[in-house]
């Protein structure tokens, strides 16, 4: 029998630091405010920095508010984007006398080609005419500066656009690292029928060094930290249709997390570890999602490796700054606007500097008072968006000099695939996890 | 018919009052409380103060320190006045930069005003 080698395999660490404060609503006081107040904080920072890029894009024009708009002259306005949308639900339908234009199957998309964009701003609000701007690229919710003339028939035609785009980003010094890796995981769905224990388990083993040989442990090693990006648990709709449970229903709902916790106990023992909240987990509805409690974690909890964290997360690892969410802000985008592809998307947030735009009107939100915590002022270096329907990637470069990795992270239960960077390069690949039987 | 007919002519004196100065209004407004309710869209702020819509107001403290906080209320330029008390958006304005007047926030913790937003209660 062989003896075990005494040189041991140590695994790499990285310092870690959060930024997760912005997210956390616990000094918020609720006074019965409305989303006013987060609009305007919304505008007047975006508005600040907009009035700022303008001089270098056209500086020869004025600056305007929409209630100072005069027939025919040029003038760059900036303010909040409203999309109006013919075929967004509405909770007047239900009240309205005809009922024959309420569709019967809901489209998964709302987009309308009489879709039109509305500027907004504190003194007034403007239709938005010409063909520049195609609404089914924006939602309600995007701060933008407008560079056009008003019409005589009331209308803004607009004839360039301006966009925050990619917000200055902290230099790092990557050449001189070594290989580290960052896992992340999302969609685990731990409860679900379709979700395959086995496969979870064969991640778990992997990452905590229990599979493979030397050079795969060595591997292993050089992973530094594991994110789980939401919807890690998925309670069977039965138990939630607001009945009592039996005791036996009662424990079939702590089932997925009991199960999860044993994973998970497993990873922490090994190597840091932060789970995000998801829609369907066990957190609050509106976004900023808070860090899903510890007492449902009663066995990795224990750990200082274990940490639970907001949706969205922000942390730097190494002074690599890391930014994500658990997927909600991109779904609403898919419902209300169109693109290639989620990438797309991801861009998109980021040029608008906004993380989730379509907040509070159509994703729900906390109703801040004093600032916007979606607002984007520093660039991530990595920016993860989890659960969706497959693995994708794409690096982008800002006009100064930003370099952003955009990674869509595939649910797991689905896929099996799990997404690794390499904080050296910012390089990533899947990583995949299957079952074959041979027949 | 004598009566009405001078109702009403305090009614129109009243109206036109209050283009020109706001101090008078509101010593007559008691007794045409609903008629006052319906001039106030004057781009004057200060006019919406007088229309209550119903609930008499006894203490009826139109006075400098109210007119000057229902001002800051009104500015547009400070954001929302409603879902926020006042010492909080007036420290609000002051973090964002937009530089609200000094007067506003000692005559708030001074202690003798309203904290709440001229709406407030009645929204």
């Amino acid at each position: 029998m062989e003896v075990d080698s005494p040189e041991q395999l140590q695994r790499k660490q990285s310092t870690y630091l959060s930024f997760d404060e912005n997210f956390e609503i616990q000094k918020e006081v609720y006074r019965g405010q409305q989303y006013s107040q987060i609009y305007f904080a919304r505008l007047h920072c975006m508005r600040a920095l907009l009035y700022s890029l303008v001089p270098n894009w056209k500086s020869h024009l004025p600056v305007c508010t929409v209630l100072g708009l005069e027939e025919g002259k040029e003038c760059i306005i900036v303010g909040t984007l409203y999309k109006h949308m013919k075929l967004k639900p509405c909770i007047l339908d239900e009240y309205s006398k005809e009922r024959s234009v309420a569709p019967l199957v809901k489209p998964h998309n709302f987009i309308h080609q009489d879709d039109y964009l509305v500027l907004e701003d504190e003194s007034g609000r403007v239709k938005l005419g010409g063909t520049v701007l195609s609404p089914s690229v924006y939602v309600t919710g995007v701060v933008i500066a407008l560079h056009g003339k008003e019409t005589s028939a009331g209308a803004f035609f607009v004839e360039d656009v301006l966009e925050a785009g990619l917000p200055p980003q902290i230099e790092r010094q990557l050449k001189s690292r070594e290989d580290k890796y960052v896992v992340f995981v999302s969609g685990l769905s731990i409860g679900s029928s379709s979700s395959n224990p086995l496969l979870f388990q064969l991640l778990v083993d992997h990452i905590t060094g229990h599979l493979g040989d030397e050079e795969e442990q060595g591997l292993a090693a050089e992973i530094v930290h594991l994110v789980i990006a939401g919807n890690s648990v998925e309670i069977s709709r039965g138990l939630l249709n607001g009945q009592n449970l039996a005791s036996k229903d009662q424990s079939r709902l702590s089932e997925p997390f009991k199960e999860l916790d044993i994973q998970l106990t497993q990873i922490a023992a090994s190597l840091p570890l932060d789970i995000m909240p998801g829609s369907s987990d066990p957190a609050n509805f509106s976004l900023p999602q808070q860090p899903l409690n510890r007492c449902l974690f009663p066995g990795s909890a224990t750990y200082n490796t274990f940490r639970s964290c907001t949706n969205p997360h922000c942390f730097e690892l190494d002074n690599i700054r890391f930014l994500g969410t658990s997927g909600q802000n991109i779904d609403d985008l898919t419902k209300y606007s169109e693109a290639k592809d989620k990438l797309d998307f991801l861009e998109s947030t980021l040029r608008w500097r906004h993380l989730a735009p379509t907040t509070p009107n159509t994703l729900g939100c906390y109703p801040f008072t004093d600032r916007d915590p979606f607002l984007i002022d520093s660039c991530p270096d990595v920016y993860f968006v989890g659960n969706q329907e497959k693995y994708e990637t794409r690096l982008v470069k800002g006009s100064e000099g930003q370099s952003v990795r955009l990674i869509c992270i595939p649910r797991f239960c689905e896929t099996g695939v799990a997404v690794v960077v390499n904080m050296r390069n910012l390089e990533c690949h899947a990583l995949t996890f299957g079952m074959q039987f041979s027949s | 018919m004598a009566t009405t007919s001078r109702n009403i002519k305090v009614f129109y004196k009243q109206k036109k009052n209050t283009t020109t100065s706001t101090e008078k209004k509101s010593t007559k407004n008691p007794s045409h409380k609903d008629a006052a309710a319906t001039f106030g869209s004057d781009v004057t702020q200060a006019t919406a103060l007088a229309s209550h819509g119903g609930s008499l107001d006894l203490k009826d403290d139109f006075d400098e320190e109210e007119k000057v906080l229902a001002q800051f209320d009104m500015n547009m330029a400070y954001g929302p006045c409603l879902g926020i008390s006042r010492l909080a958006r007036w420290e609000r304005a002051q973090r964002m930069g937009l530089n609200p007047p000094e007067e506003i926030e000692s005559l708030l913790k001074g202690g003798k005003v309203r904290l709440e937003c001229l709406f407030e209660g009645r929204v």
